[in-house]
């Protein structure tokens, strides 16, 4: 929602303790909650939790993002038995039982809602949608994670609330809840004893540049890098969205990757669609390992592979595992032949799919800044460093022609 | 520092090489450099922070590497074995490479050497002060922010015995004291060897549920320098391509036990890998018990056969019966 | 049941096309799918043997032939393999059809001109019996067919049928060494033979199949020959998995050749990066 659009939806506010009989409450009604929690080994990651005291609330990055509740690593897509000539197959279910995601990084539910736009033209994801239409998505307003966050680069910021359903705002003692969609709507209705209306105020305006003291019992803490938030240029915008009286919203050097701020993605696609050659290309991937440990943690890398895993010689079941266009075999054909044979090869496509044909086909960028990729590379590639020197290359066109 | 730039310039300006692999301050941490021009030679640093081993540049299937001609590659002890490994296991010839040795007195780990380059997750950036991490901004702010302790210093450190690496046609800068000792890798294997084997079918599941096949272990891994991985094969297929439980641990044991006698102990899977499984604890574990029966240990000596390939009356061998 | 998930069908026959190469005619087991089952010349499925997993083809009979589906195939990889080492009577899977098509409405009243090298005449087999079921509602027919050698020609039996028809004019051709005592037809490249036929551009399409090598050459011969890149139709095979614009390994650029493709004209291919 733009700064300025009257909010149609009532905020509501929530504190800690009716939070936490929130998710006692759904997780006995039978519904699973993802939540952000710690895994065995003490790092954060999306898991169902049985209570509340198990989730970390803007604690640390999830280590993989939100898309695997709706895109498993791996998934069942139907299974078949032989009995001499005769197959049956048996299909797997594609509805699912009620979920709620509390808590979710705003870069990891805007993921799921670019997604929906490749898993939904023409031919339609059952497995996908199923779970989607299952699942009601709570997110809760970001602070930040550290300086590989570059959700403002890309258009976005920490208080977005696409594809959430819900969001929250740390406030005193709780939070205060907005609802965005019928679906978080509902949820609060069908628990409407754990929310109060939220005191009534002007929207605030989480437009960078202007930062508001935080008043939440959650402080808005100190930037990384304290220097580098001087040189940080307004969000723009489109970065902005209108939050409710008396959240607080992240300072605007959050979100901006090392690079300072949003890039023009509009240029950024139409350089790419005229410069699949070019020396930046050739040159880009040195330090890549091709290893893909940047689409397994990326929210929005969604490509799969299909294989047949056999039980034994009658029977077994066919799959679909994540994959990655950044290993060599991904496109390399039975006859030997690979369209991308080399590394630069392999990781412009990388940034093609995400900036230019993505966009392209379903008008949304591939990318919403969870800064992962930059965080997980053993290689140090860094793809905020790598979209603004392709935002600088299209000005420098731009100003030339 | 400036005379490891001052050797990189000249041998780029004299066409020795066509390329210096060495390390730069990236925008988030230290990161591979590849420096064509003598003019970003000084570019190049080397402090505690650079964790990498670049040596995994060398392998002939990093086919887009070629066109920049004969390499200069920086190493340190424990990435000079890798050199060796590849010499040995004829993947490149000695005179390929221009080996540029530093003197190396350890090491951080790399979670606190790169930010949360492959471990962590942001603990300790802005969300705030978790599990005794640096914030992130410590981090970038160079290799000054971390000492060298116990509790820092990268693991494999412990088991260096090449800090001024052999392999090397220049060796750089001066030989710093000896980095303290960490025991918390001896300590976990000593710890899982305790286990009962169910506590550590136990252990091994929990953290290999995590995973999901992405071979970023393999991918980064120095030694992992098959054109065609067996676990991409599929005429016949000898391993699951499906994360599941069994699949992960069919992969791992097969990477590890291809691994024995051939790891040089860099660490770079563990680093790599998103899911932060322990991998260098099998790779320790195997490359203590390849030195217990067959006295190799990981050397970065090409000429000292691995046990792999080789034959001594004296080997053991009660387990083939 | 999700998208993934194939229809069952029966091989009917197989027919040994060349040493490495088959052809399957299937039916599907449930008459229900049989009977709705529609496609259009140029589209394609995900063929499946359980255990062996999916390979994509392009459906090589046509849609004028109701009933079954017929799948020419090389065996080179884990499915293939697979697919070769079923019998009659065995049962596969089979979902689509996927892709576009070749634009035989727009073609009507026209010449149609097929060129195909190798296992590629399979895809355009599919058009050219579309085209000759509804022959009166085309002009000339022009087949030019090349393989490296006598043995590597695939749809022998059919060749003679076409070589017979007074309505279609068949040019066959091997490389140079590839034929035997016996061959009567051209000896020569693809690309040559098209510039012997010369067909008439006018108001002609012509559709072209092949190994990359063969494309490249004939395009620069029929663009000699009056044709428009614009009336020049190819088919693209690149890696796919999901069939159905999903699991992104066909990218060409902007374009998903499981949905944009696999059919284009050679203007549209024209400025698609290389990568296939």
């Amino acid at each position: 929602m733009r700064p300025g659009v009257q909010r149609v939806m009532k905020t509501r506010s929530i504190s800690r303790e009716n939070l936490a009989a929130l998710v006692a409450d759904l997780v006995k009604g039978g519904t699973d909650v993802v939540a952000p929690a710690r895994a065995s080994d003490g790092k954060v990651d999306y898991r169902r939790v049985a209570k509340f005291d198990e989730i970390t609330m803007n604690g640390g990055m999830p280590r993989r993002s939100l898309k695997e509740f709706f895109l498993p690593p791996t998934e069942a897509l139907f299974s078949w038995k032989q009995k001499q000539a005769d197959i049956t197959l048996e299909p797997v279910p594609t509805t699912f039982g009620p979920a709620v995601v509390l808590g979710a990084r705003p870069c990891d539910t805007a993921g799921v809602v670019v997604l929906d736009k490749v898993m939904g033209w023409d031919f339609r994801d059952e497995l996908w949608f199923g779970r989607r239409e299952a699942t009601t998505i709570v997110s809760l307003a970001c602070s930040g994670v550290d300086d590989s966050c570059f959700c403002r680069v890309v258009g976005l910021s920490p208080e977005t609330e696409k594809g959430a359903d819900l969001v929250l705002y740390p406030a005193d003692g709780g939070f205060l809840a907005q609802p965005v969609t019928e679906k978080g709507e509902a949820l609060i209705s069908a628990h409407s004893a754990r929310f109060v209306d939220a005191p009534a105020g002007d929207p605030g305006k989480a437009t960078a540049g202007k930062e508001k003291k935080a008043t939440a019992a959650a402080a808005a803490p100190a930037t990384p890098g304290g220097a580098k938030s001087e040189t940080v240029l307004p969000a723009g915008a489109k970065a902005g969205t209108a939050i409710p009286a008396g959240a607080t919203a992240a300072p605007a050097s959050v979100g901006t990757g090392g690079i300072g701020g949003p890039v023009d993605l509009g240029s950024v696609h139409d350089w790419l669609a005229d410069h699949f050659e070019h020396p930046l290309w050739e040159a880009i991937a040195f330090r890549c390992h091709g290893c893909g440990a940047c689409a397994s943690v990326c929210p929005t890398c969604h490509c799969f592979d299909i294989v047949d895993e056999p039980e034994g010689v009658t029977e077994g079941t066919r799959r679909r595992n994540w994959d990655t266009c950044q290993e060599g075999r991904f496109t390399l054909h039975a006859s030997g032949h690979n369209p991308r044979a080399q590394q630069n090869a392999r990781f412009r496509q990388r940034v093609m799919h995400k900036f230019y044909i993505y966009p392209e086909k379903f008008g949304e960028t591939l990318c919403t800044g969870c800064g992962r990729c930059v965080r997980d590379c053993p290689g140090g590639m860094d793809l905020p460093e790598i979209v603004a020197k392709i935002a600088a290359l299209a000005t420098k066109d731009s100003v030339r022609s | 520092m400036q005379e490891l730039r001052d050797l990189a310039r000249k041998l780029l300006s004299d066409g020795a090489v066509g390329v210096v692999i060495g390390y730069e301050e990236g925008p988030h941490g230290v990161r591979p450099a590849f420096i064509t021009d003598g003019a970003d030679a000084d570019k190049l640093i080397f402090d505690r922070r650079c964790v990498q081993n670049l040596a995994t540049y060398l392998a002939p299937r990093r086919n887009h590497l070629g066109k920049l001609g004969k390499k200069a590659l920086v190493v340190k002890g424990c990435d000079a074995r890798a050199v060796a490994g590849l010499i040995r296991e004829t993947q490149i010839k000695r005179e390929d490479v221009v080996i540029i040795g530093v003197r190396c007195g350890g090491v951080l780990r790399s979670d606190l050497a790169i930010g949360n380059g492959g471990s962590g997750n942001g603990e300790g950036g802005i969300g705030g002060g978790g599990a005794g991490r640096p914030a992130a901004g410590a981090v970038a702010t160079g290799a000054a922010a971390v000492a060298l302790t116990p509790e820092t210093v990268a693991d494999r450190c412990a088991e260096c015995d090449i800090r001024e690496p052999h392999l090397a046609d220049h060796l750089v800068g001066e030989l710093p004291p000896a980095p303290p000792v960490s025991k918390r890798r001896e300590e976990l294997i000593a710890k899982i060897e305790a286990m009962t084997p169910g506590e550590r079918w136990d252990f091994w599941q929990q953290e290999l549920e995590r995973c999901v096949l992405c071979h970023a272990c393999r991918e980064v891994c120095p030694m992992c320098f098959c054109e065609r991985c067996v676990a991409d094969k599929t005429v016949p297929q000898w391993l699951e391509s499906s994360p599941t439980g069994r699949a992960n641990f069919a992969w791992h044991l097969t990477r590890a036990l291809h691994q024995a006698g051939r790891c040089c102990d860099c660490g770079e899977c563990e680093r790599a890998c998103p899911a932060d499984i322990p991998l260098g604890l099998l790779n320790r574990k195997l490359a203590q018990v390849v030195e217990e029966r067959y006295e190799f240990r990981a050397t970065d000596d090409p000429e000292i056969p691995a046990p792999v390939g080789s034959y001594k009356l004296n080997d053991t061998q009660e387990f083939i019966l | 049941m999700n998208l993934y998930q194939p229809h069952l069908v029966k091989i009917d026959s197989i027919i040994e096309e060349t040493h490495d190469t088959r052809t399957l005619k299937l039916r599907f087991l449930d008459p229900e799918v049989a009977a709705k089952f529609d496609f259009r010349a140029g589209q394609f499925g995900e063929y499946s043997v359980f255990g062996a997993g999916e390979c994509t083809f392009c459906i090589a009979s046509s849609p004028t032939r109701k009933g079954t589906i017929e799948c020419t195939f090389k065996s080179v990889g884990k499915a293939t393999n697979a697919m070769r080492g079923l019998n009659e009577g065995d049962t596969m899977g089979f979902r689509g059809p996927y892709g576009n098509s070749f634009p035989l409405d727009r073609m009507e009243k026209a010449s149609m001109v097929f060129i195909a090298g190798g296992i590629g005449l399979a895809p355009v087999r599919c058009v050219i019996w579309n085209t000759l079921d509804l022959r009166d509602q085309f002009k000339d027919v022009t087949i030019v067919y090349g393989a490296r050698s006598v043995a590597d020609l695939v749809y022998k039996r059919e060749l003679t049928e076409w070589e017979a028809r007074k309505d279609v004019k068949l040019w066959q051709t091997v490389d140079p060494g590839g034929e035997t005592p016996e061959w009567k037809h051209e000896i020569g490249f693809v690309p040559a033979i098209v510039e012997k036929a010369a067909p008439k551009a006018d108001n002609a399409y012509a559709v072209v199949c092949g190994p990359p090598i063969m494309i490249k050459y004939t395009l620069p011969v029929l663009e000699k020959l009056g044709f428009p890149p614009e009336r020049i139709y190819t088919t693209l095979e690149n890696r796919m998995k999901c069939g159905c614009g999903k699991c992104g390994r066909c990218n060409i650029g902007p374009v998903y050749v499981c949905k944009d493709g696999p059919v284009f004209t050679a203007a549209e291919m024209a400025k698609l990066p290389g990568e296939y």
